[in-house]
């Protein structure tokens, strides 16, 4: 069937910021769907707010919007753009509500907007419990028992009705937020009552638990002719109780007989037509009774998910650009499968090869959280890798999670090493036997732990439920692990003596380098030149959706250890690497995998062959049409290295990928790797400190006072001469990972016996921190010649919050013109020293008129998207050109673009799946995302971030304000403003003495132990619209923590700055006078700049 | 014990002996499942044929009797990557090494099956040899090329020594079904539908067959390029028009050649799960399981007007499925697979409402799932 020609203009909604639940894989199919609709001639419009995204790239779509994902906003998009339809199914979760309610509010009736892809009855019967469930059972198909609660009393019937252990899920949340499992009647009441306040409709399911069942998904297209086809199947390693988003996950499913496969697949056939999904994709997760095979459905999602994207690239079929072609009435035989070029998209993939998905975790980032795993999904990040066998993907996959692990274990990372397994204790024991029955992130290592001690496979089975048949693959890679270990030499300088087929075997199951290396007492060098020697060499094969019946015309490769490597390099001389981000986590997101992007289409369109390397399966860098080749592999030395040894190009870019490849950088360089754009020495200037020093005494430009230490001695020694408070770090790290602000001496004690690994090769930093400065971030681009500034963003938050976390204003708002004109003229002089070549970010604090220099990086910065949006100028692009030789001048670019509307940055925090972790900024980085606000003043430019970011900041109610004493005297004006915007303002003694006292009407609450009602008690009944709660510094009350969380939890607007409650007046402010949302495009500003 | 396989065009690959030890020849296959490794190798389609599965990881389910397609393994050879040291699954009774041996099957492992399966996507299918015995490759290929022949004898071995009737002791139609090699899920599906079916051997007369009296006749799956198929085709061509009848796979191409037809041998056959299929001028096709290097040459069918291509292969657009009012036949180049368990492909039904019409096709509905629903009906 031809694609429809009776609609023309259609509406796509992306997904909005980072979050957990919801990362880069919606970025990946939205851009995927841009580009689909364009080939197909429709105009694209576009709406989400979040900046750093190739989909909202200007010329992605032919009307860009980055505007908050609200009813309000869309509407009024819909109301300019008018179009025909709606494509709600490739923004994740968030598009599909938002398509829902804007069905539900008669918004698309009203404007005649059809919902494709996904229409309206099949997202209702997918979402609506009550529906999903009456559809299921009206097709035969099992669904555990339970039943929908609207209230705690309702829910404590069905559970108790049903039996424990219990499964709850609140509807229409995204990434199981909310999820839980009780084990008993207090837990049951607790958890309803959670769940019920997250859910949008106030809804619960209250379900029979099947833990330990095996968890199987289903990746199902479906076209509007009723063609239906399997992309794959995979199997969740972890079984049923851990969110499949938390999940490993392998692909195809491992332990399932033909049989089985079959009736899934029929299941799965029947549930995409009684859902109703007429022209895209569908995933299936289904549980099965791994006793008898009894299968129940659990879920299905009518939309592209995390779980398509990794379907698409784990077999390479285009999940997100066929499920497009089918939403505008294209059937599947009329789609190109465009990786064999040959045949079309109406076919299922067929693999040769095993695929491996395993989450990154950021634990670390919120201390107090058990680290432990369940139904709410956790993971920040996920790695996917790919093998001839299990072995061999799970080994590439752990040292994919850039967790410093080079596989499973023996790796000299072990906490628990073989000397202490040899004579276990019996804590120790219960320990292993612990961490293998409770999920959580290390369980892997815990197995291999578990088979060390002698346990059988049988008896791990009966503490996790993992099938036999991992456990087993994990057993063989242990057992050639302690083959491995008979070739131990004493010293290091003795060869190494491991016979040929032992190492093949070795690195067929997957060990490293590195690993090898620790067994037996070498270096990860040497192992390398030794198999070298050997002629055991990496291979690489193709990955081309067909087991190898069809050739491949898209190269996308894995290595293995085989005897043919596909790879076969071009004899273009012109040819650069660029080594991706890996997995998201807090401190490195999408704004990087951003950026590699961009390097890429650069390469392409200077005429040289990109060669993309990363591992992260959500992005739009590892999309087959991205680079010219695309190797998913880890971004390890070694893996990195395989391919150089191969592909031999004239240099590779690492400084868009952000931590991961400039950790590896310097080795790589030392290997004889060109590094391209600025120099590795100039990186070094930039990051050693004394070096660094050197650099801004000679010119002349001042940085706060610092100095390093290796202990505590040392460290009390700088404190004291450069006085307190100071910031604590460790160096070479990202996100603020383990930084303080320190204020006296016992906490630099505490901090120094905690911290961290340091060594006089990574010693701690110990700056001065200054106090009430106002930060500047600074995005600048470099030929070596010429300097020009992207953007000066000024901090909202004040100085102490690390900038990853702080909202962002550009261009600058309170900053006086010859403070702007220093940091120009400093960033120019520093460009210019250290001979950048390509992006260059630095960190400023202003204080008392004083411009102190923070940091420095010549790379690309997380802030790199977000100027080019604002802008209308790719930087990372033209960073790129400037690294194969072009200039800036020859590019076009000689002169900063100043705006003249406003661009918002606010940044988006995970505590809600964090219970109990402390609600409040700091320098260590704890935010997932951001999003953009833009408008013509900062007002409602901050206003649309605070919106998209999800704070609703209120236009009428109550106020909560309780400050720190340092803030009484400011939080005046903030509070007499509010009060005269017609907002009843509330706080307890102490700050409310400070406002009564400059005739401030206020309402005074008792303190939480004074009684009741309290605070809390209001947030619960939704008496509080707004709370700014500035925390007392160092010994944060136990109280202010509670009041936090709670607005945490009830999702009331929580303000934890004075600078952040200022710019929120503002914002509310102008929402009082303007309350209609004005929008306009990406393209419509851009023109305004000229 | 180290093995080796050889291909015709002087290719060799390494691997490990985990079966019978010997030294086999046949034509090498590839089939891109990733499960029903023991289904691929019970099939009596496989027989004589070294088996290569492109999926690395076997085993890994274990075996189960009731997989079984046939009475046994008729494959010449087994190639694959891995073979898994455990089985896991609720079904299995056994292990796909142990099954290898009881049927005593010359497989071997750790071979870069990818490789060779590229190989043999370059050069088209042809001979090799598998050894656990001599690994010399130009010694094996010069023993390749006296085993080579053109026609094989696998037929005879494989079908019923005579009429066998399978009891369902039910009131359905009576089919017949001239055994080349007919796979157990297809009785299965048959069972279901309430038919009483009967086998019949392979070199049963057209007198005897019309002298049944069944409601539908249908010719099997079974080896292509058998030396028994030119007499089946006569038999054939004798009843063809006087009884319903479906072609399954060989049994397709058995009526094509009954009707004058020739085949052709495709370069690489179909052998796998995923092949996509649908009517001439229609966007709604069907995804099939497929096992066969041969189909029929549409220049020779060209001139015979009562006959329908009613199915193509979306890819190649080689002939699918034929049909013919006057010839009261239908036939399917793919294996009419069931759907899922329990289930049946709507190919039987459909056969089984134009049996009961004596012969009358169906139009072709637009909604196949009225196939279904009859089906379920039924079962």
């Amino acid at each position: 069937m031809p694609k429809r020609k009776d609609i023309h203009r259609i509406l796509m909604i992306g997904s909005g910021p980072i979050i957990i639940g919801q990362a880069c894989e919606f970025d990946y199919s939205g851009s995927q769907a841009c580009k689909a609709l364009k080939e197909e001639g429709y105009f694209t419009i576009l709406v989400n707010s979040n900046p750093a995204t190739i989909m909202t790239d200007p010329n992605m779509a032919d009307a860009t919007y980055i505007e908050p994902l609200t009813v309000e906003a869309v509407t009024e998009i819909i109301k300019k753009e008018r179009p025909d339809a709606i494509l709600p199914t490739l923004g994740g979760q968030t598009g599909l509500n938002l398509a829902y309610f804007l069905m539900k509010e008669g918004i698309l009736k009203k404007y005649g907007v059809e919902s494709i892809g996904a229409n309206v009855q099949a997202i209702s019967r997918a979402e609506d419990r009550e529906l999903f469930k009456k559809a299921m059972l009206e097709i035969g198909i099992d669904v555990p028992k339970s039943g929908i609660a609207r209230s705690v009393e309702e829910g404590m019937k069905i559970g108790l009705s049903i039996g424990f252990p219990l499964i709850l899920r609140p509807a229409y949340t995204l990434g199981g937020s909310g999820g839980s499992i009780a084990y008993n009647k207090e837990e049951l009441e607790a958890f309803l009552a959670k769940g019920l306040e997250i859910s949008p409709v106030h809804q619960i399911l209250v379900e029979q638990s099947v833990l330990g069942w095996k968890e199987i998904e289903f990746e199902v297209m479906r076209d509007c002719v009723d063609n239906v086809i399997m992309i794959t199947s995979m199997e969740n390693v972890d079984p049923m109780g851990i969110h499949t988003g938390d999940s490993i996950v392998v692909a195809p499913s491992q332990t399932l007989t033909a049989e089985e496969y079959a009736r899934f697949v029929n299941l799965s056939k029947k549930i995409i037509r009684k859902i109703g999904v007429t022209g895209g994709g569908a995933n299936i997760q289904f549980a099965q009774n791994p006793a008898n095979g009894h299968i129940v459905i659990i879920e299905v999602n009518p939309r592209l998910s995390r779980s398509s994207a990794l379907a698409s690239k784990a077999t390479g079929f285009p999940i997100a650009r066929v499920a497009t072609k089918l939403a505008v009435g294209l059937t599947l035989p009329e789609v190109l499968n465009q990786v064999t070029g040959r045949t079309t998209a109406f076919f299922e993939p067929t693999v040769d090869y095993c695929v491996f998905k395993i989450c990154r975790f950021a634990f670390e980032k919120f201390p107090g959280t058990p680290r432990v795993l369940n139904t709410s999904m956790k993971a920040v990040g996920e790695a996917m890798s790919i093998g001839r066998n299990f072995m061999e993907a799970l080994q590439k996959g752990i040292r994919s999670t850039e967790t410093r692990r080079f596989g499973l274990g023996s790796d000299g990372r072990d906490k628990i090493t073989d000397s202490m397994l040899k004579n276990p204790s019996a804590d120790l024991i219960n320990e292993i036997k612990e961490k293998i029955r409770v999920p959580n992130d290390e369980r892997l290592f815990y197995i291999r732990y578990a088979i060390k001690l002698g346990m059988t496979n049988e008896e791990i089975y009966e503490l996790c439920k993992i099938d036999r048949w991992f456990i087993d693959n994990i057993r063989n890679i242990v057992e050639t692990e302690e083959e491995l270990k008979k070739y131990r030499n004493e010293n290091q300088k003795d060869g190494i003596r491991i016979p040929q087929n032992l190492l093949l075997k070795a690195k067929r199951y997957g060990f490293s380098d590195a690993q090898i290396a620790f067994l037996v007492t070498s270096t990860e060098n040497d192992v390398r030149e030794e198999r070298k020697n050997k002629n055991i060499k990496a291979a690489y094969k193709l990955v081309d959706t067909c087991g190898g019946e069809f050739k491949a015309e898209r190269p996308y490769y894995y290595s293995t250890y085989e005897t043919k490597c596909e790879s076969e390099p071009s004899s273009n001389k012109k040819k650069v690497m660029i080594l991706g981000g890996g997995p998201n986590r807090i401190g490195q997101g999408i704004e990087f995998d951003y950026c590699c992007c961009h390097a890429s289409y650069a390469l392409r369109e200077e005429g040289y062959e990109s060669i993309m390397v990363n591992c992260n399966p959500e992005t739009v860098s590892t999309d087959y049409d991205t680079s010219d080749k695309l190797y998913f592999e880890p971004l390890t030395v070694e893996d990195v290295m395989n391919i150089v040894d191969i592909e031999k190009p004239i240099g590779a870019i690492v400084q868009f990928g952000g931590q991961t490849p400039l950790n590896i950088s310097g080795t790589l360089h030392k290997l004889g790797l060109n590094i391209l754009g600025t120099s590795p020495e100039s990186i070094d200037i930039a990051e050693d400190r004394k070096l660094f020093q050197q650099m801004l005494k000679k010119l002349k430009l001042v940085q706060p006072d610092n100095g390093t230490a290796t202990s505590f001695e040392e460290a009390k020694e700088v404190a004291k001469k450069i006085g307190y408070p100071v910031v604590v770090r460790p160096s070479f790290v990202l996100g603020g990972r383990a930084m303080e602000i320190v204020y006296d001496e016992k906490s630099l004690a505490d901090y120094m016996e905690k911290a961290v690994e340091a060594s006089p090769e990574r010693p701690i930093l110990i700056d001065k921190f200054l106090e009430d400065a106002i930060e500047v971030d600074v995005d600048a681009i470099a030929d070596g010649q010429t300097c020009v500034i992207g953007g000066i963003l000024e901090h909202i938050e004040e100085a102490g919050i690390h900038s990853g976390d702080s909202a962002m204003v550009l261009p600058p708002h309170t900053l006086g013109k010859d403070i702007i004109e220093t940091i120009k003229k400093n960033t120019y002089a520093m460009a210019m020293e250290l001979k950048v070549k390509g992006l260059m970010n630095v960190q400023y604090a202003v204080k008392n008129n004083v411009v102190y220099v923070l940091e420095v990086n010549p790379r690309a910065s997380r802030t790199v998207p977000f100027v080019s949006k604002t802008i209308g100028v790719p930087l990372a692009k033209l960073a790129t050109k400037i690294m194969l030789g072009k200039t800036l001048k020859e590019l076009g670019f000689t002169k900063e673009k100043v705006p003249s509307y406003v661009t918002v940055k606010e940044s988006v925090f995970p505590f809600i799946r964090f219970p109990g972790v402390d609600a409040i900024l700091g320098p260590e980085m704890k935010s997932t995302g951001e999003v953009m606000g833009i408008d013509s003043t900062f007002g409602m430019a901050y206003a649309k971030s605070q919106i998209a970011a999800g704070q609703k900041l209120p236009t009428k109610g109550n106020v909560f304000i309780s400050v720190k004493n340092q803030d009484k005297r400011n939080i005046v004006f903030v509070a007499k403003k509010l009060a005269d915007l017609g907002f009843k303002i509330m706080a307890t003694s102490g700050t409310a003495d400070a406002l009564k006292s400059n005739d401030i009407d206020v309402q005074v609450l008792p303190k939480l132990h004074e009684g009741r009602p309290n605070i809390l008690d209001l947030i619960k009944d939704n008496k509080v619209n707004l709370i700014i709660n500035t925390p007392a510094g160092k010994t944060t009350k136990e109280d202010e923590i509670k009041i936090r969380s709670h607005a945490i939890l009830y999702n009331v607007p929580l303000i934890t700055t004075l600078s952040g409650a200022q710019a929120s007046v503002n914002g509310i402010e102008n929402l009082i006078k303007k309350p209609k949302t004005s929008v306009k495009s990406l393209q419509e500003y851009h023109k305004l700049k000229k | 014990m180290k093995s080796m396989i050889v291909l015709e065009d002087g290719s060799s690959f390494e691997g490990i002996s985990i079966g019978e030890p010997g030294e086999r020849f046949g034509e090498v296959v590839l089939n891109t499942a990733v499960v029903r490794y023991q289904e691929i190798m019970t099939d009596p389609s496989n027989a004589g044929k070294i088996l290569v599965l492109t999926y690395p990881l076997i085993g890994n389910y274990g075996i189960a009797k009731k997989f079984n397609e046939s009475r046994r393994c008729w494959i010449a050879g087994l190639v694959i990557k891995e073979e898994s040291r455990i089985y896991s699954n609720w079904q299995a009774e056994g292990s796909l090494c142990d099954f290898i041996k009881e049927e005593k099957v010359t497989a071997i492992s750790e071979v870069d099956t990818r490789t060779l399966a590229i190989t043999i996507r370059d050069k088209g299918e042809m001979f090799g040899a598998i050894s656990t015995t001599d690994l010399k490759k130009e010694s094996l290929l010069k023993k390749l090329s006296q085993q080579k022949t053109n026609g094989k004898d696998f037929i005879k071995a494989i079908s019923v020594k005579h009429p066998t009737p399978l009891k369902t002791g039910s009131s359905g139609p009576t089919i017949a079904v001239l055994d080349l090699g007919m796979l157990n899920s297809f009785i299965h599906q048959l069972k279901i539908l309430n038919c009483n079916v009967t086998l019949l051997p392979y070199d049963t007369s057209a007198s005897d067959i019309l002298s049944m009296r069944v409601d539908g006749l249908i010719i099997s799956n079974g080896p292509e390029n058998d030396i028994s198929l030119p007499k089946v085709a006569d038999t054939v061509k004798t009843v063809l028009g006087k009884i319903p009848m479906l072609g399954i796979a060989t049994g397709h191409q058995v009526i094509g050649m009954a009707m004058g037809c020739k085949l052709r041998k495709l370069k690489i056959g179909h052998h796998g799960v995923n092949y996509p299929v649908r009517p001439a001028a229609s966007f709604k096709g069907e995804i099939t399981a497929q096992n066969h290097s041969y189909v029929i040459d549409e220049n020779s069918l060209k001139n015979n007007k009562s006959v329908a291509i009613t199915l193509r292969n979306v890819n190649d657009d080689t002939i699918e499925a034929m049909e013919s009012k006057t010839l009261k036949f239908m036939s399917v180049q793919y294996n009419p697979a069931s759907p899922g368990f329990e289930e049946i492909n709507e190919v039987f039904p459909r056969f089984l409402s134009m049996a009961k019409k004596g012969g009358g096709i169906l139009k072709i509905k637009k909604n196949s799932k009225s196939y279904r629903e009859v089906a379920y009906a039924k079962a």
